[in-house]
């Protein structure tokens, strides 16, 4: 294939121009975004201050060293970066943020989104439902059943297909426990990729599809040299939103492995959980979740450079 | 200005109004209307307390007090448990009443989230009744009491004496490890199976010092903590003695790791393996015979009796007698916030004094810390629990303080390390000396 195609203009040119606001509306803007701010700044900002305050001390819940703790500047962030436990938890927390929510949850909700756009498929409906069941079945119903599925006993339902094959019962989360909370998250999250980029899809101008048929480009071709191009910020804005939520996933875990067996499913929620709360080593609980939040921070700037790339 | 002045009073008259009604409220001590709160969260317990609480009221409204108990039931495990009163601790929350696991005693006394008791027990009548054992056993590190006693018993080894027997293994009290681990090995090639359960590991959360590696330690070696200095003797020898002991567990296979790396390791060996008679021996406290495998508990056995039997800990280091484990279960204790100490120590000493103290050992299957409810029904018709009444008196107890919650997370860490496969028994000790040292910190460790 050798012609090229342009993109079309930007939609922001196509737009009226925003007419610049005076300060007289100035009351109006505090009046609106006040309550929000201040709801931000008592919720999320103070406390976030107050964990950067922690993360500097040695605080903690019980024992004598509560009743007075002192500031021991980096020292617990020090500790965390050549503790072997945390850098651990970070690993398999990169694996589990990769392969669960990078790869799994986009590309399975990209080929949803992709068959739901198809105006061939029947039972669109229930498709469309089956995968955004998922989504809305609280967290602790989803673990449940899970841990239903993945029962280490005959009755469990992987164990019951796997018998139809002649395979002895398998206790799943013991065997393969990072697999399969990967496989759980997947399962979980898909929705939401699928969702977003149903409405991204639907945004692709379908005359520059249809040219690149004719230019006898294939449907892989059209994709790859079209289609993605064209929601390339969706994508983005879509792996920022699934890695920071993916990053701080506690629950699903903590139900089914509670960061077990041998620590093999310790991601870093589950770590801060277990140093903050579980050993009350709230100072080196809250470094560890600056440290996390510095993490998450970074990944969130490449996202957002990387969608702003021309296309 | 009259109209000013008219003002001023009616203000006057309305702070002051407010300030006695504020005092009224705080005070706590007159003989008004009072609610308190108490807290349980162990299904059975919740239960008994809740038979107990009408009695409670009606003897005090006899004494002319009008106190209303509002139990606050939240069934939750021992962890679960710790991080959320912790959390009502600290923020002043806390219900007046707080029945509570002995271990986590020092920890919370410790950060001065608790009230000290001495005076209310010296001036009570009850506290003579504790055993000698008990009442110094309550002592923490700062020389005070905080917590009554409700509940306490022995830990020992529990086997399937039925399935012993039909596999022709010795079934007297084995005096040393090494012959008990001979029996475990005749078990295993006879069976297939992982014959004995020792708490391990970080998923069985405190219990794995409270339940298992701490009774193993305390029966050979009773130097690893210094009371009078506080701190924790990483040097001492039981320390590795013990790591040894779970690594040639877990090396000859009759631990059931996988079980024990897993989330709620009790259920598929305490709940599961030991009723099928699966897993032979299992490290108990008095709770087995009530809470674990009675008719009531929570898989029960049936004929209990008849096909569980017990023995002390073998002898693990040269020259080691077989022995049980002192456990101090469950204790009473008042938040340091509580705005009604009086009444909640009331109701702890109405809970810990003749037939609501009986009825509630039986409830939980426990001994009684005190001499005097022998022959109090239905305790009195226990015979599993009087005889662990009577084998507390000569049974082992080491009192430990501050930093009890590290020590108890270092173990954990390294017997994980023995389960996985990581590390034997010396480098899960070296492990262990490594973590706890950077836990406790240099004020906590005897150098």
């Amino acid at each position: 294939m050798t012609s090229t195609l342009e993109a079309p203009a930007p939609a922001a040119d196509l737009r009226p121009r925003p007419v610049r606001r005076g300060p007289r509306n100035g009351p109006l803007i505090l009046l609106l975004l006040g309550p929000s701010m201040l709801l931000i700044a008592a919720f999320i900002v103070l406390p976030a201050l107050y964990s950067v305050y922690l993360s500097m001390t040695n605080t903690q819940l019980t024992g004598f060293a509560a009743r007075d703790p002192q500031f021991v500047g980096l020292d617990n962030f020090t500790y965390l970066l050549t503790n072997g436990d945390f850098l651990s938890s970070l690993g398999q927390t990169a694996t589990f943020t990769l392969f669960s929510a990078i790869i799994g949850q986009t590309v399975l909700g990209m080929v949803a989104a992709i068959l739901l756009s198809r105006p061939w498929l029947r039972g669109k409906g229930v498709f469309g439902a089956a995968v955004l069941l998922p989504m809305i079945v609280p967290e602790v119903v989803a673990s449940l059943a899970w841990a239903s599925v993945l029962s280490n006993n005959s009755e469990g339902t992987l164990n019951r297909l796997t018998s139809l094959f002649g395979a002895d019962s398998t206790d799943w989360l013991q065997v393969a426990p990072l697999t399969a909370i990967i496989v759980v998250n997947i399962w979980r999250g898909v929705a939401f990729a699928m969702i977003m980029f149903q409405a991204a899809l639907e945004d692709v101008p379908a005359e520059l599809i249809e040219a690149a048929r004719i230019d006898g480009a294939r449907a892989v071709q059209v994709f790859r040299h079209v289609t993605l191009p064209l929601i390339r910020g969706p994508v983005f804005l879509y792996l920022l939103l699934t890695t920071i939520s993916t990053v701080s996933v506690f629950g699903l875990v903590y139900f089914l492995t509670q960061g077990g067996p041998g620590g093999q499913t310790r991601i870093a929620a589950i770590y801060i959980y277990e140093r903050a709360l579980q050993f009350s080593q709230i100072g080196i609980g809250s470094a560890a979740s600056i440290i996390l939040l510095v993490i998450v921070l970074v990944l969130g700037m490449v996202y957002v450079r990387l969608a702003k790339v021309e296309v | 200005m009259k109209r000013n002045r008219t003002l001023s009073v009616a203000l006057t008259t309305v702070v002051a109004a407010a300030g006695l009604t504020a005092c009224s409220a705080g005070g706590g001590s007159d003989d008004g209307p009072v609610t308190i709160t108490i807290m349980e969260y162990q299904q059975t317990r919740i239960d008994i307390v809740e038979e107990l609480i009408p009695g409670f009221e009606a003897e005090m409204a006899e004494q002319g007090r009008d106190i209303t108990v509002d139990l606050v039931a939240d069934q939750l495990t021992d962890e679960q448990f710790r991080t959320k009163i912790t959390q009502q601790f600290i923020a002043g929350e806390a219900p007046d009443l707080v029945d509570m696991g002995d271990s986590f005693v020092p920890g919370f006394a410790g950060a001065g989230y608790l009230a000290p008791l001495d005076d209310y027990l010296e001036d009570w009548d009850g506290w003579d009744a504790y055993r000698p054992q008990f009442k110094e056993a309550s002592v923490r590190q700062d020389g005070q009491i905080y917590s009554l006693l409700n509940t306490s018993g022995v830990l020992n080894l529990f086997y399937r004496e039925d399935v012993l027997t039909e596999l022709g293994v010795d079934t007297s009290q084995p005096e040393t490890w090494d012959e008990l681990i001979d029996r475990l090995v005749q078990v295993k090639e006879a069976t297939g199976d992982t014959p004995i359960v020792l708490p391990a590991g970080s998923a069985w959360g405190g219990g794995t010092w409270n339940e298992g590696f701490q009774p193993l330690l305390g029966g050979t070696d009773q130097d690893y903590y210094d009371a009078e200095t506080g701190t924790w003797d990483l040097e001492s020898p039981g320390w590795a003695a013990v790591f040894d002991l779970y690594a040639e567990l877990a090396a000859e296979d009759l631990l059931p790791t996988q079980d024990l790396l897993n989330p709620n390791p009790w259920q598929p060996t305490k709940y599961e393996k030991f009723p099928a008679g699966e897993i032979q021996v299992a490290a108990q406290g008095t709770w087995g015979w009530k809470f674990d495998w009675g008719p009531e508990g929570a898989t029960p056995i049936p004929d209990l009796t008849e096909k569980v039997s017990t023995w002390q800990f073998p002898g693990l280091r040269d020259g080691d007698e077989p022995y049980g484990w002192l456990n101090l279960g469950g204790v009473y204790t008042i938040p340091e916030a509580s705005d009604h100490k009086d009444e909640a120590m009331l109701l702890a000493q109405y809970l810990t004094t003749g037939e609501p103290l009986a009825e509630q050992l039986v409830a939980s299957g426990a001994a009684s810390p005190r001499d005097d409810i022998s022959d109090v029904e239905p305790y009195a018709s226990e015979p599993e629990l009087l005889q662990a009444g009577v084998d507390q008196e000569t049974s082992v107890f080491v009192p430990t303080g501050d930093g009890t919650d590290q020590i108890a997370q270092a173990v954990a860490t390294a017997t994980e390390l023995v389960l996985t496969g990581a590390e034997d028994g010396e480098g899960a000790y070296r492990a262990f000396v490594e973590d706890a040292t950077e836990l406790l910190g240099p004020s906590l460790v005897k150098q």
